[in-house]
């Protein structure tokens, strides 16, 4: 029983311990990052990660944070939810962060969301969590505010796949999708919007990750006969699908989501099978800040800034850091506050990269209202936290990848608002 | 240093939840032998029970009944004693590694069952707004981490204490002797068949209870919370600290999961963000040393097995 004892007034002792103050205000500033660098979704967090790490060195370049470096501080999740969270809460109190972002995947994302950065007063922004379960939450105001996304959520994606589908006139389509938030949230909308635009699905089969082969999923899918195929799914497992697809005498008529615009995708299938194949993907605005980016990142990665979350993550940074430095002492509700701020209409417009941030920096020190167009364009956060973004098409010509077609977020918001209201 | 005890405090909450699950598995592996790899199965029928009785209503998704806390925990253990009673008694003739990957599998279609069975469990969006009962006693995340970790204490020593009792009694000693020679116990007139389940049901349903802890205190359960990997951590939580003891068992869970975490906290530290991809490789490759070294340096953990069975045999 001593061990009982022992127990409670330990448990007692540490209850009456009082949070005491926030964390002081030395330099460097530290930003927090919890991605996984490792693991299933390795190949894609590590390039988030580093264009994550990109955006602080350039905030750096221009100075930093109320004339601090910031130190961007990465701990990988490995895609495991209880990894994530002790990831999260380290951050947070032992290296006394305010902002953390990430996670990728919503199933690490909400727990953090809810055991470390809502209890906490964390800042948290997510450059690809997708599921409809955050807005839900941010409804219910269990987010506290402390939640954003600079991904846009499935809704539109479920649209420009149907609308795609017809435009390419296709009548019958089957659908193959990743089991997780992302994929059956999306198929789901999908059998509603391609119904609403006239053409008909033949199958809907989920797959599940990381597995050998997808023969039978692939089998069910082509019951029916049907004239193409919409896949939601991510590179490496998605080019096992189209391989096991096109051998078993599938049509070439693909239509593929936003995470398979991606090289590692097109080179393990071989672009000369992909030549009928179509989709879409969150598009930069037609602005000049989204151009600058690219031109950034290029100049720093040698390559274009294809695949997923690159330019959200790339804004979840830089809005983060604009509201710190907006903020009179950086915690994170004065963050909170901060980001509707940088984001909100009738400031002055300011772009990413060094003269930008400068200029930004100028403009929050004269005490001006800013506004930041980044590489996604001028975010706007709604009341839950979520951003719509603009849509773009795309197919291959040879081995890369072309524009086809541009929709710019109010045709996007249009085009859901007649599917929702027929 | 207020970051730090609410980190630690925030740790031990943690680890004391995997402990409760690795002294279910310290019951039925290190005192009855029986191999069970399916336990992260078994936390997640825990988990999944508790949010469904203590969670908010949901359109579209069954349960949601608000139940106090406790109901929660209560009602997990005794559905993952109730799965692990119709696993048992399809499995539990099995032996040794056939058991293994009977386990594993049950392990790994309840996984499937819960990203597709969206009416019980939301699928893939999981369920959210699990209250914590600490939310409500107190303000700021420092004393309310501190009343759950109470809780997790109280619940662990409960644990503990209930089992040591049990694993002392005439029926502990059962068990060591069908681990020990199963036709040698069954000729002294012991039932093995049946002892084995009620081991196992016993120590499933503290992995229950683990995993509606974990669930509780997170607020949010979801299908990516139970993959296998956490059958392996748990294990090597186990093989740690000490098979066959349950302090040890306790122990392993603080050891194997301060390297886990703290593995990260290091190389976040040492190494610069675009290596960390690599290194997260090296934090996987770590665990396995410590459980390679283990096995040839301490093969019975940090605390070994009591040699003493009896409370009584000290008297004599």
């Amino acid at each position: 029983m001593t061990g009982l004892i022992k127990g409670c007034a330990l448990a007692l002792a540490a209850t009456i311990c009082i949070a005491g103050g926030a964390n002081a205000q030395d330099c460097p500033v530290k930003l927090g990052a919890i991605l996984p660098v490792s693991g299933p979704m390795g190949q894609v967090g590590e390039r988030i990660s580093n264009t994550g790490a990109f955006a602080v060195k350039l905030f750096n370049e221009a100075g930093g944070v109320k004339g601090c470096p910031v130190e961007y501080v990465l701990r990988d999740t490995q895609g495991q939810s209880a990894i994530g969270v002790d990831a999260a809460k380290s951050l947070v109190d032992l290296e006394g962060v305010a902002a953390l972002i990430g996670a990728v995947s919503s199933g690490v994302s909400l727990p953090v969301l809810t055991s470390v950065a809502v209890p906490s007063k964390v800042v948290q922004v997510s450059c690809c969590s997708s599921s409809e379960s955050f807005t839900a939450l941010a409804e219910e105001g269990k987010t506290e505010g402390y939640w954003f996304r600079t991904y846009a959520t499935n809704r539109s994606q479920s649209a420009m796949g149907a609308k795609l589908a017809i435009d390419s006139g296709f009548k019958k389509t089957a659908v193959i999708y990743v089991n997780t938030d992302f994929g059956v949230g999306l198929a789901k909308r999908f059998e509603d919007d391609i119904a609403k635009l006239g053409g008909t699905i033949t199958s809907s089969v989920a797959y599940n990750e990381s597995q050998q082969s997808y023969r039978a999923e692939v089998t069910k899918a082509l019951e029916g006969e049907p004239d193409s195929l919409f896949l939601v799914a991510f590179p490496v497992d998605g080019a096992t699908i189209t391989r096991e697809w096109l051998a078993l005498g599938g049509t070439d008529n693909l239509i593929v989501n936003n995470s398979l615009r991606s090289d590692d995708y097109i080179q393990a299938v071989g672009a000369q099978y992909l030549t009928n194949l179509v989709g879409y993907d969150s598009a930069q605005p037609r602005v000049a800040s989204v151009d600058t980016f690219n031109e950034l990142f290029e100049a720093e990665f040698d390559g274009p800034p294809d695949g997923p979350g690159l330019h959200s993550v790339f804004d979840a940074v830089n809005v983060v850091l604009l509201a710190m430095e907006q903020s009179d002492e950086i915690t994170g509700d004065n963050i909170r506050e901060g980001i509707r701020a940088v984001t909100a209409d009738g400031g002055t417009e300011v772009y990413p990269g060094v003269e930008g941030i400068q200029r930004a920096k100028e403009l929050i020190a004269a005490g001006e209202a800013i506004r930041y167009v980044g590489a996604t364009g001028a975010l706007q956060f709604d009341a839950n936290g979520d951003v719509q973004a603009p849509k773009m098409t795309w197919k291959l010509d040879g081995e890369t990848n072309v524009e086809t077609g541009y929709m710019s977020t109010e045709e996007v918001a249009e085009l859901i608002k007649m599917l929702d209201a027929n | 240093m207020i970051g730090v005890l609410s980190y630690l405090i925030f740790f031990l909450i943690l680890a004391l939840t995997f402990g409760i699950a690795v002294m279910g598995l310290n019951l039925q592996w290190g005192f009855t032998g029986l191999f069970n790899a399916g336990v992260a199965g078994f936390l997640a029928v825990g988990g999944y029970t508790h949010a469904i009785l203590t969670g908010p209503a949901r359109d579209a998704v069954f349960g949601g009944f608000e139940l106090p806390f406790i109901v929660g925990l209560l009602g997990a253990m005794v559905a993952a004693g109730v799965v692990a009673i119709i696993v048992g008694l399809v499995t539990l003739r099995l032996r040794d590694e056939y058991l293994a990957v009977a386990t594993f599998g049950i392990a790994v279609s309840i996984q499937l069952v819960a990203v597709n069975w969206e009416y019980m469990t939301g699928g893939t969006l999981g369920l959210i707004g699990i209250p914590n009962p600490s939310k409500v006693l107190a303000d700021g995340p420092l004393r309310q981490n501190a009343i759950y970790l109470a809780l997790v204490v109280g619940v662990t020593l409960l644990a503990y204490i209930g089992l040591q009792r049990i694993v002392q009694s005439p029926w502990g000693r059962v068990l060591k002797a069908i681990r020990e020679d199963e036709v040698a116990a069954s000729s002294l007139g012991k039932n093995p068949t049946r002892v084995r389940l009620e081991a196992f049901t016993l120590g499933c349903s503290l992995m229950g209870l683990s995993g509606a802890l974990y669930v509780g205190f997170i607020g949010f359960v979801g299908a990516t919370d139970f993959l296998p990997i956490i059958t392996f951590q748990i294990w090597t939580m186990l093989i740690v600290g000490g098979s066959g003891n349950m302090k040890g068992a306790i122990l392993g869970a603080m050891i194997v999961w301060g390297v886990w975490t703290g593995s990260g906290f290091a190389i976040s530290k040492v190494v610069a963000p675009e290596w960390q991809a690599q290194s997260g490789a090296l934090q996987a490759v770590l665990i396995g040393l410590i459980l390679v070294l283990t096995l040839l340096m301490r093969p019975k953990g940090m605390i070994g097995e009591d040699v003493t069975v009896s409370r009584h045999a000290t008297d004599l």
